[in-house]
């Protein structure tokens, strides 16, 4: 890559530009002027981002079967709107320390969550899981070890890990899922020490261990990692989720967890069943918070 | 290193964490006006009303005195709906300059040791909050009546929010 298309690509959509200008804007943008910048940025980015945008319209058309394009083309401006309010609201957390209001939904999941010793917290691109990781760290002294995609832009991802390692107080840890063979191992480590391990489960990466499920109606691969540690290390899943509900408000959403009991059946069939639990959770809370799902790639096969 | 909370739902809703029910708002006006209705808020920026509500107005005041000020240099009405239409764009990319120079101008101010704040969001709140009193003062000039209206209001609400100041600090609840 030459010095040009190097520099130049730091404006990319993903590039370290936009996180760079987000901080800048959470600690000289007063709070009530936030909703109308945010409002004109997604505005912007609705156009500038345009994979994003197809990959919203292309999940949506299944999500919500049936209606017009015009109507898909508003909800996924919502859904980049939520998703600018997400990441900032996550920023804000980091640079200003602003207080959150929670209110949780399935508390006793939370409480059996925070209280194991080793367990997988099984979330998606959803809501504000950056925000959720930190505060979940900070408020419970839990250290967490968040498997997340990883990030194209590789200054992008070293702010995002020195961000969220920041909000957490040093609890949040970064791993990054990619092909790499040690990673396993090291999850299986953590576990076994107690630690909790954040996986996001609705979006399968290339080259990372995966499964055909039905989603929507919809045959999609979703990745079974997750599901063999829980058996390997026989921990709890617990499928958790946190969503914006107004401003600086957000709701945690724990469900009740999933496990994948060793037997005498066959592994295949028990890790099967897990990952048909996961999903009809998944739907379920994607069904009820769809402008809050941020997959911004396709998830589903083409039609 | 692992601290366990027998009850962390609980902690979540009572202590760790602000309740999802917690009434907060950030001006003095809105907690006087909840105290009086006999509900308990603290200082918090958790309202939607006051953050959307304050945005929209500020915004709002600054978009209407620059229209005011350009749709009669404008003379074909396609070129005034133009205007109209890029307005807010343009008034929004202003704000960007605006913070943007305020930076600078906190930046100077804190190489002085004449600020410290974390961050400059009390600084651009003066700036901004006195820069939308001016213009709501031009307003209040003017001959239409419902630009007049919008600036008299705004000076109201500022009035009554500086009247709550001192009724809350009087309380101790400031």
């Amino acid at each position: 890559m030459t010095n040009f298309r190097r520099w130049f690509h730091r404006f990319a959509v993903r590039g370290i530009v936009w996180r760079r200008y987000l901080d800048f804007g959470l600690t000289n943008v007063p709070f009530y002027l936030r909703p109308v910048m945010i409002f004109f940025w997604t505005i912007l980015f609705f156009f500038l981002a345009a994979p994003a945008r197809r990959a919203i319209l292309s999940n949506l058309r299944v999500v919500r079967p049936g209606s017009s394009p015009l109507l898909n083309l508003g909800r996924a401006w919502l859904t980049l709107y939520n998703f600018a309010w997400t990441i900032s609201d996550a920023a804000d957390h980091k640079l200003a320390k602003t207080e959150f209001a929670y209110e949780v939904e399935g508390g006793e999941f939370l409480d059996q969550l925070a209280s194991a010793h080793g367990a997988i917290l099984l979330t998606a691109h959803m809501g504000n899981y950056d925000l959720g990781a930190a505060v979940f760290a900070q408020r419970f002294q839990r250290a967490i070890r968040m498997v997340r995609a990883p990030e194209a832009d590789g200054q992008t991802a070293k702010h995002l890990d020195e961000s969220l390692e920041r909000a957490g107080g040093g609890a949040v840890k970064i791993a990054y899922n990619t092909s790499n063979v040690a990673l396993p191992l090291e999850l299986l480590n953590a576990i076994r020490a107690g630690e909790i391990i954040s996986i996001q489960g609705d979006r399968a990466v290339a080259n990372v261990s995966q499964r055909e499920t039905r989603l929507f109606g919809e045959n999609v691969s979703l990745p079974d990692g997750p599901f063999m540690l829980a058996f390997v290390a026989q921990v709890p899943i617990f499928p958790l989720f946190i969503v914006r509900t107004s401003f600086h408000r957000y709701k945690i959403i724990a469900r009740e967890p999933i496990f994948c009991v060793r037997t005498k059946r066959d592994r295949t069939i028990v890790i099967e069943e897990a990952i048909q639990a996961w999903s009809r959770t998944l739907e379920n809370v994607i069904d009820a918070h769809w402008s809050q799902w941020f997959s911004l790639v396709p998830i589903f096969p083409k039609r | 290193m692992v601290f366990v909370s027998p009850d962390l739902s609980e902690t979540m809703k009572d202590g760790g964490s602000p309740s999802g029910r917690e009434i907060g708002y950030a001006f003095a006006l809105p907690r006087l006006i909840a105290r009086l209705g006999g509900r308990r808020a603290r200082r918090a920026e958790f309202s939607r009303w006051e953050a959307y509500g304050m945005g929209i107005l500020v915004f709002g005041v600054s978009c209407v005195f620059v229209a005011h000020t350009l749709l009669p240099l404008v003379r074909p009405a396609f070129a005034q709906l133009l205007v109209l239409l890029l307005l807010p764009f343009a008034v929004w990319a202003a704000f960007l300059l605006l913070y943007y120079v305020n930076s600078l101008m906190t930046a100077l101010l804190r190489r002085f040791g004449l600020y410290s704040a974390m961050t400059n969001n009390l600084f651009q709140h003066h700036v901004i909050m006195s820069l939308t009193t001016l213009l709501a003062l031009l307003l209040v000039r003017d001959e239409s009546g419902w630009m007049k209206s919008l600036g008299v209001f705004w000076l109201g609400l500022l009035f009554l929010n500086l009247i709550s100041i001192l009724f809350l600090k009087f309380l101790h609840e400031l």
